[in-house]
C-alpha cells in the first residue's frame, strides 16, 4: 500500500522547495519589508517557539476540538436523513428545496445571527461550523444514494429484503466509499469556517491565535498560526486517504 | 404441468408524450425446470416483461402467476442475474453467494456456510472463495451472481443478458456450463438475449419477439429438435445449424420491416 511519502512526487517537492527558497531569499534581500514578509526560516522558529514554550498546541487543540464536534454531529444526522432523501422521493422533493436555500447562506453572514442567538460561548462556533457542513453534506448523501445502482436495491428486493433492511445492508455500503471521500472534503470545509468564528467571536483557538498577533503585526505569528492549521488539515486529510484504502480494499485491483 | 404462467400481460408506459405500449397481450405457459428464452431486437420489451416476472414492474392489465397463485412484489421465489452490477463489489464471493440466503430464517448460520460453499463449488469457484469481484474476471463474476440465485433457492431465474458483456468464447463456455448446471438442478429459466446462437443452444423453447411492442412472432420448440441435453458438440450439428439460421431469419424479418 503506497504511503504518504510515496504519494507525494519528487517534481512536488522540488517545486515546493524551490517556491521556500525563492521566499526567503526575497525576504532576506531586504526587497521586501520584513513586517510583510519574514523569511520562512523566522516563521518556522517561530512556529517552534509556539509550539514549545507557548500554548499554540492548546489551541491547535480547541480548534480541533470545535471542527469534529461540529462535524461529527453535522455528519451523524446528514447521513441518515440524506439517505432518506435520496431513496424516497417525497422526502428528497420536499426538503431539497429549503435545504438548497440555506447552503447558499454564507457562514461569515451567519455569524451576527449565531451571536445574537448563542452568545459568544462554544454554541456560536458549533452552530456556524454545523450550518456550513449539514447542509452541503445532506444534499452530497443524497446524490450519492441516487448513483447506487438501482440494480443492487432490485437485487436485495428479489432475495427477499425489506426496503428497509435493503438501505442498510445494500445502499449504504455501496455509497460508503463516496460518502468517505464526501466527509473528507467537508471536513476541510470545517476548517475555514472555524477560523472565521474563532476571529470575530473567541478567546482560544487557531482563528483567535492568528487575529490576536495581527493586532499587533507580529506577522511571524500570523504566519505561523496560517501553516499550523495547513498542516494539520493535510495530515487529517491524509489519514483519512489512508484509511479509505484500508477500509475499503475492494477497490483496488 | 404449467408452473410459470402468463395471462394476457400487457404492459404501457406513460410518459410526456403520451402512453407507450411495450408488450401487447403476452400468453405463454412455461413448465417446471424448463428453459425459455426471449428473443428480439433490441428495445422490443425482453427486459421490461422479464421485470415483470420478478416483479419489478407490473403488468399494465393481465397477470402472471407462479404455482397457481398471481405474482406481486419481488421475493425469493423470483431470483434476477443482470448483465452488470450482477455481484456488491464489497463482498467477497462466498460472502456475495451466501448474500442468497440473508433473509431467510429457515436456515441457520452453518447450514447457510455450507450452502454457500457448496454453490461455489457448483459453478467452480471454490478457489476464488475470497476474492472481491473486482479481481475476477467478468464471466466469473456471472457465476458468482447465478451461485447466488442458486443458494438462495429461487424457483425461477430471471437472466438478463447476463452474458452479453464477454467475450465470444467466455460466452459460450458459460452457455455449456448453465446447461450442464441446469441438468443437476432443474429451475425454471426466462432468459432474455438477443444472439440467435445463444437463443438456439440455451433454450428448450424460444420466443421470438416482434419490435416494440412486443408480440409473440413465432414460438420454437429446440429441445424436440436438438435435444435435451447440449455440449459444445451441439453447436457442430445440422440439426443445430438449421435452427440458428430459421431464428435468424425470424430476427431480421422484424428488424427490418419499417
Ligand atoms: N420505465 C420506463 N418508462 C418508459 N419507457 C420505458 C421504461 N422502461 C422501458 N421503457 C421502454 O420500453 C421499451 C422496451 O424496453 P426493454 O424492455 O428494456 O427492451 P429490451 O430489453 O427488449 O431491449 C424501450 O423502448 C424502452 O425505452
Ligand atoms: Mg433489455
Amino acid at each position: 500500500m503506497a504511503g504518504i511519502g510515496a504519494r507525494v512526487p519528487v517534481a512536488g517537492i522540488v517545486f515546493g522547495a524551490a517556491l521556500v527558497a525563492l521566499w526567503e531569499g526575497a525576504a532576506r534581500s531586504g526587497l521586501v519589508a520584513p513586517l510583510f514578509l519574514p523569511p520562512p526560516s523566522v516563521v518556522l522558529a517561530t512556529l517552534v517557539e509556539m509550539a514549545t514554550s507557548r500554548d499554540l498546541l492548546y489551541h491547535a487543540g480547541v480548534s480541533t476540538a470545535r471542527v469534529w464536534t461540529a462535524f461529527l454531529i453535522a455528519a451523524m444526522m446528514a447521513v441518515p436523513i440524506g439517505i432518506l432523501m435520496g431513496s424516497y422521493k417525497l422526502a428528497g422533493r420536499s426538503l431539497e428545496p429549503t435545504i438548497d436555500f440555506i447552503r447558499y447562506l454564507p457562514v461569515p453572514a451567519l455569524v451576527p445571527l449565531a451571536i445574537i442567538w448563542f452568545g459568544v460561548g462554544e454554541e456560536t462556533k458549533i452552530f456556524l461550523l454545523w450550518m456550513g457542513t449539514f447542509f452541503q453534506l445532506v444534499l452530497l448523501v443524497a446524490d450519492d444514494v441516487r448513483r447506487v445502482p438501482h440494480e443492487y436495491g432490485e437485487l436485495a428486493a428479489t432475495l427477499g429484503a425489506p426496503k428497509a433492511r435493503a438501505l442498510a445492508d445494500v445502499t449504504l455500503p455501496a455509497m460508503l466509499p463516496t460518502l468517505w471521500d464526501n466527509m473528507r472534503v467537508t471536513l476541510g470545509w470545517c476548517w475555514s469556517y472555524v477560523i472565521v468564528a474563532e476571529i470575530v467571536a473567541a478567546d482560544s483557538g487557531l482563528g483567535f491565535v492568528i487575529w490576536q498577533a495581527r493586532r499587533y503585526f507580529k506577522t511571524p505569528e500570523v504566519m505561523a498560526g496560517v501553516i499550523a492549521i495547513g498542516i494539520i488539515g493535510l495530515l487529517t486529510d491524509q489519514i483519512l486517504r489512508a484509511l479509505h484504502a484500508r477500509l475499503f480494499p475492494y477497490l483496488t485491483r | 404441468m404449467s408452473h410459470l404462467v402468463f395471462d394476457a400481460v400487457t404492459k404501457t408506459f406513460q410518459s410526456r408524450t403520451g402512453p407507450i405500449p411495450v408488450v401487447e397481450p403476452f400468453d405463454l405457459e412455461v413448465a417446471k425446470g424448463e428453459i425459455v428464452v426471449f428473443l428480439g431486437p433490441s428495445g422490443c420489451g425482453k427486459t421490461t416483461l422479464m421485470r415483470m416476472v420478478g416483479g419489478l414492474e407490473t403488468p399494465t392489465t393481465g397477470a402472471i402467476r407462479l404455482g397457481g397463485a398471481v405474482l406481486g412484489k419481488p421475493d425469493r421465489r423470483r431470483g434476477m442475474v443482470f448483465q452488470s452490477y450482477s455481484s456488491f463489489p464489497w463482498l467477497t464471493v462466498e460472502e456475495n453467494v451466501a448474500f442468497g440466503m440473508r433473509y431467510r430464517g429457515d436456515l441457520g448460520a452453518a447450514e447457510k456456510r455450507d450452502r454457500a460453499r457448496h454453490f461455489l463449488g457448483v459453478v467452480g469457484l471454490t478457489e476464488f472463495a475470497a476474492s472481491y469481484p473486482n479481481r475476477i474476471s467478468g464471466g466469473m463474476r456471472q457465476r458468482v451472481a447465478i451461485a447466488r440465485t442458486l443458494a438462495a433457492g429461487s424457483d425461477v431465474l430471471l437472466m438478463d443478458e447476463p452474458f452479453g458483456a464477454l467475450d465470444a468464447q467466455r460466452r459460450e463456455q458459460l452457455q455449456v456450463e448453465l446447461r450442464r448446471i441446469l441438468e443437476a438442478d432443474a429451475k425454471t429459466i426466462v432468459f432474455v438475449t438477443h444472439d440467435v446462437e445463444e437463443a438456439a443452444f440455451l433454450a428448450d423453447r424460444v420466443v421470438v419477439f416482434t419490435r416494440r411492442p412486443a408480440r409473440t412472432l413465432a414460438l420454437v420448440d429446440v429441445t424436440a429438435r436438438l435435444g435435451a441435453h447440449r455440449d459444445l458438440e451441439t453447436r457442430d450439428s445440422r440439426a443445430f445449424f438449421e435452427l440458428r439460421s430459421e431464428l435468424l431469419h425470424l430476427v431480421r424479418s422484424t428488424a427490418e420491416d419499417t
